[in-house]
């Protein structure tokens, strides 16, 4: 999504929240409602690491939570990283509850996985690769790289001073960088020969 | 780590994230469960600050030093009480500030 798209989504998001607070319009939220649950699940089922279940559980916890606190939406930064930092605080609320299995997987095992050779199979080198970083690191790419959040935006859902969260998306990206080199040394060696 | 470097990854990891989940009912069973709106009341706060101002004012009555300060303040005369009672003030204003911009980032 360009610069101008992403303006014009926010202000949409700002017109909705102002109708959905001036007489408590449903239909306003239904329509905040529509446009980001799909992002906010996607998040919560990769915090999640895939349980589905829990996600949507979660996801309808984040939005009855977000129409409560509606009116503490002031604009200062976009409806959906507001949302984000909201889902973001039911998950970590729900981990203390009931620890999560992180999803981190130990080095040796990951040592011992055969080495595969087409680009499905670097999906799920990538996957294990994912698994092998901290938590921390995980859920700072989820947040920078695939929901498209800046460093900016990610430090305020995941309340972070920023230098944490560009040293974990560093790190992150230079540990897989190490562990899928060998993806690429074969794509150079096939694009030579 | 240079941008250049990074991009495969960052295109690896966007490929790898599934994006957006379809709706499939959710919006919904979320809409059905959506309690009425409460709107938040002002008037408990009003009674509180207007109780709050009166108590302070009732207690502070019978001291001597408010009505001397007052009168030294209005005189133009810098007396002790007149400074207690603009260092008072000034403490009270201090305070609403931090408790106003606490609240701020709160939100």
């Amino acid at each position: 999504m360009c610069v101008a798209d992403s303006v014009v989504e926010a202000r949409i998001d700002r017109a909705l929240v102002a109708r959905a607070l001036l007489d408590g319009d449903r239909r306003a939220f239904e329509q905040l409602l529509r446009r980001h649950q799909g992002m906010v699940r996607a998040q919560l089922r990769r915090l999640l690491h895939g349980d589905h279940a829990m996600a949507d559980d979660l996801a309808q916890e984040a939005f009855l939570l977000a129409w409560r606190k509606l009116d503490q939406f002031r604009g200062e930064a976009r409806f959906s990283t507001w949302l984000y930092r909201i889902t973001y605080s039911c998950f970590l609320q729900a981990c203390r509850k009931k620890p999560w299995p992180s999803g981190h997987i130990d080095d040796d095992a990951v040592d011992q996985l055969p080495a595969l050779p087409d680009a499905v199979d670097l999906q799920l080198d990538l996957e294990r690769a994912m698994q092998r970083l901290s938590t921390a690191e995980q859920t700072v790419l989820l947040h920078c790289v695939q929901l498209g959040l800046s460093q900016e935006e990610t430090a305020y859902v995941l309340v972070m001073p920023l230098g944490t969260v560009k040293t974990h998306a560093t790190r992150g990206k230079a540990k897989l960088k190490t562990w899928l080199a060998p993806w690429r040394e074969t794509a150079d060696e096939e694009r030579t020969s | 780590m240079s941008h250049q470097h990074d991009d495969p990854i960052d295109a690896l990891l966007q490929k790898q994230f599934k994006g957006s989940v379809p709706d499939d009912g959710f919006s919904e069973r979320l809409m059905q469960r959506l309690p009425p709106r409460r709107h938040r009341v002002a008037w408990p706060l009003w009674v509180g600050l207007l109780a709050g101002a009166g108590a302070c004012w009732l207690s502070l009555l019978a001291m001597p030093l408010l009505h001397l300060g007052w009168s030294d303040l209005m005189g133009g005369e810098l007396s002790a009480s007149a400074i207690t009672l603009l260092l008072a003030i000034a403490g009270v204003s201090l305070l609403t500030c931090w408790w106003t911009i606490t609240e701020a980032d709160d939100r």
